[in-house]
């Protein structure tokens, strides 16, 4: 678990990676994440066999036959690997897309109103940033239950704040250039300011730190899954899989290849998010443009 | 600087001694043999009366003689080991011992009725966790080698009871000479457990073997006693326990002397089973795993539904779930594990019979109605975990056209649910308290799992008879015959499906004799001697 948390830290946010080899690292990151989302919208018609179908004797060991093994119950480990991706990527889209929508519209709020209602609400995402992600969101999974979504939920909850934090510093700042006071001076309305003037300006960030964060809603969804929080048996998930695989460690290929995935998947999504981040970013994508020149 | 370096020295000079002490356990055996028994520690104490874990079961056994005891892996057949002759009159409900005269402690002191009900009081008045052993049951001395324990219901399984280590002889005016008490305080005013937790304690027990050295996290160590009463004399001149995780077991086991491993999985085992130095057991584990449908209505008008439980009963393919215990497993053909009195044979198991199971949830009217099967997910035991076991049992029933949706949670959550009665369909398992089948009647209506079962007092009065006839007869072919009777009725009409027992693995040395498990005591070390 420890180790766990650790790696939700220390994801590649860094810009150490010279910036010559973003490009490779951006188209690696764009294979590997359409690959990943081909698999999980063609699973049915890529895997071999039905991820739950147990079949006697179990626990074979990677072959023509089984390319991934069995597992303890016989059921084809690469099947269940890409009916996993069915459940990791969509429910990681779908909840990054609610936590920056939840977290944009809060921290949009207290940007623009500034004052009280800032106050309220940043203390708020504050009381949530107290907490270690992973802790935070054990604790709402435990309380609402076992289950896929209910450990969704958990990860919302932990998620949205630093929408909240990043989108009210650019809302602060874009809010304070004259083209929205003109604009304000001539009338619009907050409401037309805010979606006209303001968003446009604030989308990008909030894209790249969303890809990022798909990666770690993969992460916490696998981690809450491999606790027993999330995803239940019999489903194919790529955390509860792991966990299986912890039981019988003589049996390698269980535990080894769902979190070869986990970590392909993680990692692409990185990549992704740090090339677009500096494409969004004026001083470095200025400074790649010069760098290839 | 130069201080430093000898520090350093010496340190290493004494890192290479305690390893060198570590390993002499199995290094020295010119003087006499040396047993050592590999195990995960699970030890508090050695004080037999507050002591109830299976590593001090191996211990006590060696230190404290008991009326009973067994033979080998047996544990049908309570066989008298202090006791000379013995009857139970009035329904079962009073036995009389004649104890053996030619007894003493290792100190030399005679053993006699007044330790013996010293020895029971203590451990009932400690109210330790083996107390309820002994619960209810009152003991007085007859003479100075008689004894008589009644008690207010009939307590058939007395013989077996009195074979667990924790009913353990003590020398009464040696516990009490070191702050030992039997009278009802004894919980607070008992103060001998520390001291007969170090070797001073030798004259305490009347065992073949006394404590030499004791720790609750490293070894413990044992030395024959040297006035051992038996007319079989020690068979090591020492017997080292240690505490080893299952892996270090594996490397141990196959490059000692004289030595057990008791904690390996059963596919670690496999891999030991061509090693001509070894001897691998892999047998039936006394647990036993079971599914439950609650017989209540109001908990759940699709699991209570007759019909439906016929379904499950044949619509479960046995031999495949055994595949998840790996070699060595059996499929439970009752509740009462194979190797008690009373169990049934193979032969006599419930067969997966697909027709007849597809035609039982037809006629139900319930085969599409979802049913949730609940299952501690952290648990696992004999290397079987219960996640794995449900979605085999998922699997088997989805196949025969069952909705099964499965739940788990930590144990201490599913036990709430279990214990509440409320549950409707759950994956269970049972451990004998101690090795008789009076343990099993508790699966009968109105009893403590037929409670949970939500199988009410008087819901089948035939088998609440039956169950009551059980409990008074002491005759032992009597008795066989009536709990067979009993499961045959519970398979044929209980709300319980015994899945199976998993493996239990044993792995020892092919240089020692006598060296088995026993479920009772892992393994009887004072049966065990040097080929």
């Amino acid at each position: 678990m420890s180790s766990l948390a650790y790696g939700l830290r220390a994801r590649a946010r860094s810009s150490r990676i010279p910036a010559a080899w973003r490009q490779p690292l951006a188209i690696a990151g764009t294979v590997i994440a359409f690959a990943w989302i081909v698999i999980a919208v063609f699973a049915p018609l890529i895997a071999p066999s039905n991820p739950l179908a147990q079949s006697f004797p179990a626990s074979e060991s990677p072959s023509l036959h089984h390319l991934f093994g069995t597992d303890e119950l016989g059921r084809d480990v690469l099947s269940r690997v890409i009916y996993g991706s069915r459940v990791s990527l969509p429910i990681a889209l779908a909840l990054v897309a609610i936590a920056a929508t939840i977290g944009s519209i809060v921290g949009a709020v207290a940007g623009y109103f500034r004052g009280f209602v800032d106050g309220i609400l940043m203390r708020s995402t504050d009381l949530v940033f107290a907490f270690p992600p992973i802790i935070l969101a054990m604790v709402v999974a435990a309380v609402l239950g076992r289950g896929l979504f209910n450990a969704a939920l958990a990860i919302v909850v932990v998620a949205w704040p630093s929408y909240a934090r990043i989108v009210r510093g650019l809302v602060l700042s874009v809010g304070d250039s004259e083209y929205v006071q003109s604009a304000r001076l001539l009338g619009a309305s907050s409401r037309r300011a805010l979606v006209r003037d303001v968003l446009p300006n604030v989308i990008g960030p909030v894209f790249v730190l969303a890809t990022l964060d798909l990666a770690n809603a993969i992460l916490l969804l696998s981690g809450l899954s491999f606790l027993g929080l999330g995803a239940q048996p019999p489903q194919a998930e790529w955390g509860s899989m792991v966990a299986e695989g912890t039981q019988y460690f003589q049996w390698w290929w269980i535990g080894t290849f769902p979190g070869l995935a986990i970590f392909t998947v993680v990692l692409a999504f990185n990549f992704l998010g740090d090339s677009l981040r500096d494409v969004f970013d004026p001083r470095t994508a200025r400074r790649a443009v010069e760098s290839d020149a | 600087m130069r201080r430093w370096k000898w520090l350093a020295l010496v340190a290493a000079a004494g890192i290479l001694a305690s390893a060198a002490a570590a390993f002499g356990a199995t290094a020295h055996h010119t003087a006499g043999a040396t047993l050592v028994v590999d195990n995960s520690f699970t030890i508090k104490t050695s004080d037999p009366q507050r002591a109830f874990d299976p590593t001090a079961s191996i211990i006590d056994r060696a230190l404290y003689d008991t009326l009973f005891t067994y033979k080998g892996g047996d544990l049908a057949n309570p066989i008298p080991l202090l006791v000379s002759s013995w009857k139970a009159t009035n329904g079962a409900k009073t036995f009389t011992f004649q104890l053996k005269k030619n007894v003493h402690f290792a100190n030399g002191t005679p053993l006699t009725s007044k330790d013996v009900v010293f020895s029971f009081n203590r451990l009932v008045n400690i109210k330790g966790n083996p107390a309820f052993l002994l619960a209810g049951v009152k003991v007085k001395a007859a003479g100075k080698y008689g004894v008589v324990m009644t008690s207010a219901t009939p307590d058939t399984e007395l013989p077996a009871i009195l074979a667990n280590p924790s009913t353990g002889i003590v020398n009464s005016a040696l516990v009490k000479a070191h702050g030992g008490t039997s009278a009802a305080n004894a919980s607070t005013a008992d103060k001998a457990e520390t001291w007969l937790n170090t070797p001073a304690s030798a004259g305490a027990g009347s065992g073949p073997y006394v404590l030499k050295s004791f720790s609750t996290t490293s070894q413990v160590v044992l030395a024959p006693n040297a006035k051992y009463w038996g007319p079989k004399k020690p068979g090591f001149s020492t017997v080292v326990v240690r505490n080893m995780i299952a892996t270090t077991q594996l490397i141990n086991v196959q490059r000692g002397t004289h030595e057990i491993a008791i904690d390996l999985a059963a596919d670690q085992a496999t891999g030991l089973q061509g090693n001509s130095k070894l001897h691998v057991s892999l047998q039936p584990s006394t647990w036993v795993f079971w599914l439950f449908a609650n017989n209540d209505p109001k908990v759940s008008s699709v699991t209570s539904n007759e019909q439906w439980q016929q379904a499950v009963r044949y619509a479960l393919d046995y031999k495949s779930i055994l595949s998840v215990a790996g070699p060595g497993a059996i499929q439970a053909p009752g509740l009462i594990p194979s190797m008690f009195l009373g169990s049934l044979p193979q032969k006599d198991a419930v067969k997966q019979d697909v027709a007849k199971a597809k035609a039982a949830l037809a006629a139900s009217g319930q085969g599409s109605q979802q049913v949730t099967l609940q299952y501690p997910s952290d648990l696992t035991i004999n290397g079987v975990p219960f996640t794995t076991m449900a979605e085999k049992v998922q699997a088997n029933l989805q196949a025969e056209g069952f909705n099964i949706q499965l739940s788990g949670s930590p144990t201490s959550n599913w036990l709430t649910a279990y214990r509440s009665g409320q549950m409707a369909f759950g994956l269970s398992l049972w451990g004998p308290d101690y090795p008789d089948p009076a343990d099993y009647l508790t699966f009968a209506p109105g009893q403590l799992v037929g409670l949970r079962a939500g199988w009410a007092k008087g819901a089948d009065p035939a088998i609440e008879k039956l169950a009551a006839k059980a409990l008074v007869t002491t005759n032992a072919a009597q008795r066989k015959a009536i709990y067979q009777q009993f499961q045959h009725d519970l398979n044929e009409s209980g709300p319980y499906f015994p899945l199976m027992q998993p493996t239990q693995v044993f792995v020892s040395t092919s240089d020692l004799k006598n060296a088995v498990f026993n479920a009772e005591y892992d393994v009887d070390v004072t049966q065990v001697s040097p080929k």
